[in-house]
């Protein structure tokens, strides 16, 4: 019994390291046939929209998802052949007189033949298709009662590049298939987040001399906050919204700085004289996680708010030069080889700060861009593999991940 | 009589030729109302088209001293050597050090001393974001120093790092990505 007792608690506390890959689980998770009703679209713009249903359903790793495509009545009696899935999602675009789209969704429970869940929502143009099949999919994981997917509803903001020295700020959903542009016109690059409800954004417009601006993406209001020498990037933002992690260069000299938003005191955090960048919170905000290339190449080192010492915390590697953090954990890019000619040259990898152990994420193609969900429970990416480009969801705690073709410019830097 | 007559048809062009002044702002917002249509041009010299008389010419078409000034900033700023570096480094390779030299020459030639120097820091594609970015700072930082040993005020240099944003040559290639890892210079007036 005691031996049960503790290869129970070994299996438990295993399971709460996110480093720790599950290499083999039973899969029991409730198989999802889909089930196309849209009034809407040709056929083209119909598989486009089942393909982001697909997805969505397929990245909660909550669902068995069928990847057949099928059409159907909206009211149209189950087909027998489906009985051997759980559950049927079907739905239905269609569109009113004023070019509003809705979406129709029902859940049939296929062992009972009943509807479970049916709900309609609307958008009020086209282009927010995404935003209406989220809002489905969240709901229907809710009503199953599985673990929350909240973080489909959020944006992710992002910069591209155009023609040189020019770059615009754009909003999209986490797939990347809805994108508004915000800001245009010049160098505009690294958006940060200023709030976790994502009403704002810090941005560096890159002119003669960077500038720091805020910008309220609903109001439009813009705001200078802080201009350096060199470089200026905001990095990260404290969970108050009132402390800026900044990397500042005066006299061209790559530092991190605490940067207060409310008195406008700024504090220099790091003192080393090569590249010091990327700052991010760790430890309930007294420490934080930075790239620095203080051993001679780009590598990930961790240090007290206000202590000299500086640790380093991956030891695998030769040019970790990105990171991105979440509570204890984070990720990293790392080159795998210094021939920058070969296909796989950037993977992801997961190290904990409170442990040694190192998950690989990616094994193919060049992965660059990491961030963490809010939970901590999924990691965006950009996978450049064989010319071409997907966005990259890694659902950490299921070990799964998933692509979604990406078209368009070059990205600069991106934020979730 | 004919003589009154072609008094009041001078005349006439005249009045015409001051309604037809105004005609571009009528018609600018006209464009704007009706984006979809091509804009028709705008006749700009029907008033002068009517005065009687030769038309001289006005000789060259000469430039103001101070365009004059700005080709030859630029033409100076054309003249200064980039300076390459090798794949994620910053320190100057002895190859590229006698184009320091000659840069340091330019800038501190009388035509050139009283410019302000811009240096500007890129790379290639492969980094990634900050640390890109703060790679070409240093970059364009290794030469502001360099140059500031070989004479130059260091109050005259301003820095600034353009990471990837800035390429000269966009082909995936490796000689293309030499040529992007570079620093450049901007001469400011």
């Amino acid at each position: 019994m005691r031996f049960f007792l503790i290869l129970f608690m070994g299996v438990a506390l295993f399971a709460s390291d996110a480093t720790l890959e599950i290499v083999k689980s039973t899969d029991n998770r409730p198989s999802v046939a889909i089930q196309d009703a849209s009034e809407f679209g040709n056929i083209r713009i119909r598989q486009k929209f089942f393909r982001l249903v697909m997805g969505d359903l397929k990245v909660t790793a909550h669902f068995k998802v069928d990847d057949r495509y099928r059409e159907s009545d909206y009211d149209a009696m189950i087909d027998p052949l489906l009985k051997d899935k759980d559950y049927l999602f079907r739905y239905r675009f269609r569109e009113d007189g004023e070019q509003r789209l809705y979406l129709d969704a029902k859940v049939l429970d296929l062992s009972s033949g009943s509807p479970v869940f049916e709900r309609s929502y609307r958008v009020a143009n086209r282009a927010r298709y995404p935003f209406l099949i989220h809002r489905a999919v969240i709901d229907f994981n809710d009503y199953l009662q599985m673990p929350s997917v909240e973080w489909m509803r959020r944006y992710v903001v992002f910069s591209q590049y155009g023609k040189p020295k020019s770059a615009d700020i754009i909003v999209a959903d986490y797939t990347l298939t809805y994108r508004k542009k915000i800001i245009s016109g010049g160098l505009n690059i690294f958006p940060k987040w200023a709030d976790k409800n994502q009403r704002g954004i810090y941005y560096t417009k890159l002119g003669n001399r960077p500038v720091l601006y805020y910008y309220n993406i609903y109001t439009g209001e813009e705001r200078r906050v802080i201009t350096s020498d060199g470089m200026l990037v905001c990095s990260d933002v404290s969970r108050d919204g009132k402390k800026l992690l900044l990397t500042m260069a005066p006299d061209g000299q790559p530092d991190i700085y605490r940067y207060d938003i409310e008195t406008g005191k700024r504090e220099r955090l790091t003192f080393y004289s090569g590249i010091d960048v990327s700052a991010q919170f760790t430890g309930s905000e007294r420490k934080i996680v930075f790239v620095s290339d203080r051993l001679g190449y780009p590598n990930i080192f961790v240090k007290r708010v206000g202590d000299r010492a500086v640790q380093q915390l991956v030891y695998h590697g030769k040019n970790n030069n990105a990171c991105s953090v979440h509570g204890k954990y984070v990720i990293y890019t790392s080159r795998e080889s210094d021939n920058a000619f070969s296909s796989n040259t950037f993977n992801l990898y997961l190290v904990s700060t409170e442990s040694d152990y190192i998950r690989r994420l990616t094994a193919s193609g060049i992965n660059q861009f990491p961030k963490f969900s809010p939970d901590g429970e999924s990691v965006i990416y950009i996978k450049h593999y064989a010319s071409q480009s997907a966005l990259g969801i890694i659902r950490l705690n299921y070990n799964e991940g998933f692509l979604f073709p990406l078209k368009g410019h070059k990205i600069q830097s991106i934020d979730w | 009589m004919k003589k009154s007559l072609f008094i009041a048809a001078v005349a006439a062009a005249l009045l015409m030729s001051g309604c037809s002044q105004k005609k571009p702002e009528v018609d600018m917002t006209k464009q704007e109302t009706t984006e979809t249509t091509a804009p028709a041009a705008t006749e700009v010299d029907t008033g002068v088209n009517s005065v009687v008389g030769t038309e001289e010419s006005a000789g060259e078409i000469t430039t103001l001293p101070e365009d004059e000034r700005m080709a030859k900033i630029k033409e100076l700023e054309a003249s200064a050597k980039k300076i390459y570096f090798d794949f994620d480094k910053y320190n100057i390779r002895p190859d590229q050090e006698p184009r320091v030299d000659e840069d340091a020459q330019l800038f501190a030639s009388d035509a050139a001393k009283d410019l302000t120097i811009k240096i500007e820091g890129n790379c290639d594609e492969w980094g990634t974001d900050e640390y890109n970015y703060a790679l070409g700072l240093r970059r364009a930082k290794t030469v502001r120093d360099a140059l500031a040993i070989k004479g130059i005020e260091e109050s005259r240099m301003v820095m600034v790092s353009y990471g990837e944003s800035n390429p000269v040559c966009t082909e995936h290639t490796r000689e293309c990505w030499a040529k992007n890892r570079r620093v450049e210079f901007e001469l400011l007036p």
